[in-house]
């Protein structure tokens, strides 16, 4: 396995930058996973490493080797495409040989290699079948299949899950986290998903708008967001962003919120206006005594019972949405009026730049 | 639907099948008319009323296409010159639908313009042409002198162009990433994705070229080197004018493409299908 590193990267069509000034290192066997919205530009960033795209500044390097000029199929890289691109004329085994037979591999090598992958994947007996014969997620696996037997130092997966439905989805997740786990690839998956990015990733790149705007681990662009796109993108559901007046510092740190409301905070952040976030679970449903003050008072426009959770959507009094979590007992009815506390460590600050400022870690 | 609308609906669909089949007879009478004509002794044939069916049948005018004529060596012509046409002109358009479907060079779109173009050309126009080359090359009375000059098809380069175009763009990048080269994707996914089409288009072409009659007729003077096409109007001069042998050698001309067309009558509708498209 190899690592890949993209330094300083651009890209444009027709005039109209798409990647611009982009670098990364992506360890070797790590599983990075780009994520964003659409046209945020992971796909392209994906094709320029195959070599499926251009590069037209800066240099990509796999496995110590300058690659930025070389075909795709010499850049010893493997992909799995969003829609399979199995062949339909040719068989899975065919499927998975075909792109050793074009580098002039030996007959038995091939059939060794195809097999092992064969047996990996747990789909020796749909060998001799056809494409059309098969299901979504088998085609995944033969997909799959066929980029393994390349051996390859990378692999590169573009949006692999999103033509299976809900169920498949999470079942062949479980499936790729554990493929990646025995065979410690150097990995580099493209999604929209979070749930994907959160589960699968070692760690995750978030672009916006053709740029990174954060690459950590997931408990890291999810417990501290590095910008207020971030912030808002990571989570589901989303993150509660309120207006907030900050004054004071230090223990005297105070982030005024609508109708007065005073949360105490410990946030380096200067005193201003900013925009205050704070995800559901930091958002606590209370009674409004002495021992569980309340900060702030919301209408509950829709309460959503999952079982173990309850998700509370409520307006403020000046209409700012605000989500909260409730346990999975919650008696909160649509209509409530419900007092809500804030987590302080859970609070964050976004400037008008969109640049985040975190509580203090416990 | 109420029982008024049903009833029109009926009276109109009666209508129109009545039309049809008076159609399908008006086309089809002249060659029910030639085959029962040459099953006919001469002197039924030039009798002054019309007769749907023969009073006597006889072979004999088969038989002496088959014995008294070059019809053997006509049919010999007419495959090696129709076979030859299709192999060319399949392989040649592939390749020129392909570059132009999937590669990137310059000119690249004037050229495909240029073929759009050539499409709105009659053949006819180019004969001169044709024969002067042709004699010049002293290709004329040659299955190479018939051949070239019916290799011009834009038709089929358009028809396969439109097919590679709708290849999904992700099978030629999952090929690309497989170290394909462009000669293996060509042969190993385009075609064979497309081997419907090709099977369409082949039987067409052979069967265009086997009812071609002007260029063949032009290019070649000796007996021995017609096709069945132009063969069969020599045996006028032989016979002057019976017209049972004469009937019963257009036949025998055009059997093996009708039996073409029975066999794969659902590929040549494709390809008419396709072939009317492009020129809608």
């Amino acid at each position: 396995m190899a690592e890949i590193s993209l330094g300083n990267v651009s890209k444009g069509f027709g005039g109209v930058t798409v990647i611009d000034d982009l670098s990364l290192d992506v360890g070797s066997g790590e599983f990075v996973v780009f994520l964003g919205p659409s046209g945020s530009g992971k796909s392209t960033l994906l094709r320029m490493i195959a070599g499926l795209e251009t590069i037209d500044k800066g240099t990509l390097t796999i496995g110590g080797r300058r690659c930025e000029h070389l075909a795709p199929g010499q850049r010893d890289v493997a992909m799995v495409f969003q829609n399979y691109a199995l062949y339909p004329h040719m068989t899975v085994r065919e499927n998975m040989a075909f792109g050793l037979r074009n580098v002039g591999m030996n007959a038995d090598e091939i059939e060794r290699r195809v097999t092992d992958a064969a047996r990996m994947l747990e789909m020796d007996a749909l060998l001799d079948r056809r494409p059309a014969q098969l299901s979504g997620g088998q085609r995944q696996r033969v997909a799959i299949g066929r980029a393994i037997v390349k051996e390859p130092a990378a692999f590169l997966f573009d949006e692999p899950l999103s033509n299976l439905d809900a169920a498949l989805r999470v079942r062949t997740r479980v499936e790729l986290a554990e493929l990646h786990q025995r065979m410690r690839a150097t990995t580099i998956y493209v999604t929209h998903d979070q749930t994907e990015a959160m589960t699968l990733a070692d760690r995750i790149v978030i672009l916006n708008d053709c740029k990174i705007e954060q690459i950590g681990s997931p408990m890291e662009v999810y417990l501290r967001p590095a910008s207020r796109f971030v912030a808002g993108f990571v989570g589901s559901p989303g993150m509660n962003f309120l207006s907030a007046e900050v004054s004071g510092s230090g223990a005297d740190q105070v982030a005024t919120l609508v109708e007065g409301a005073r949360v105490p905070i410990s946030v380096p952040a200067d005193p201003g206006s900013y925009e205050l976030g704070i995800r559901p679970e930091a958002v606590n449903v209370v009674d409004g005594s002495e021992a569980s003050p309340a900060l702030v008072t919301g209408e509950a426009a829709v309460v959503e019972h999952l079982g173990d959770r309850t998700l509370i959507y409520l307006h403020l009094s000046d209409g700012t949405p605000v989500t909260a979590q409730d346990g999975g007992l919650s008696q909160v009815r649509p209509g409530d009026k419900v007092k809500l506390a804030f987590e302080p460590g859970h609070i964050h600050l976004f400037d008008k730049t969109g640049r985040a400022y975190h509580a203090a870690e416990a | 639907m109420n029982a008024a609308a049903l009833k029109r609906l009926n009276a109109g669909a009666a209508i129109i099948t009545v039309l049809t089949v008076i159609c399908a007879v008006i086309w089809a009478f002249p060659i029910y008319w030639g085959i029962v004509s040459s099953l006919k002794p001469d002197d039924e044939v030039v009798r002054p009323y019309i007769e749907l069916w023969p009073d006597t049948f006889t072979l004999e005018h088969y038989i002496f296409a088959l014995t008294e004529t070059q019809i053997g060596i006509w049919y010999i012509n007419s495959i090696a010159t129709a076979v030859g046409v299709t192999v060319l002109t399949i392989g040649t358009s592939i390749f020129c639908a392909y570059a132009i479907s999937q590669l990137r060079f310059p000119l690249r779109q004037p050229l495909w313009w240029l073929i759009l173009a050539s499409f709105m050309v009659p053949t006819q126009v180019l004969i001169i042409n044709h024969f002067v080359l042709m004699a010049e090359m002293r290709l004329l009375n040659s299955w190479a002198g018939i051949i070239l000059p019916q290799l011009i098809h834009p038709v089929v380069v358009i028809v396969y162009k439109q097919f590679f175009d709708q290849v999904p763009r992700d099978f030629r990048e999952a090929a690309i990433m497989d170290n394909a080269s462009e000669w293996r994707m060509l042969f190993r996914i385009y075609i064979p994705m497309n081997w419907g089409v090709t099977t369409a288009l082949s039987i067409v072409t052979f069967i265009w070229t086997w009812n071609a009659f002007l260029w063949p007729f032009l290019a070649v003077t000796r007996t021995e080197m017609m096709t069945i096409t132009v063969g069969i109007t020599q045996t006028n001069d032989a016979f002057g004018v019976y017209y049972a042998s004469e009937l019963a050698a257009a036949v025998l001309a055009g059997l093996p493409v009708a039996l073409a067309y029975l066999l794969f009558q659902r590929k040549v509708t494709q390809a008419i299908t396709l072939s009317a498209g492009i020129k809608g």
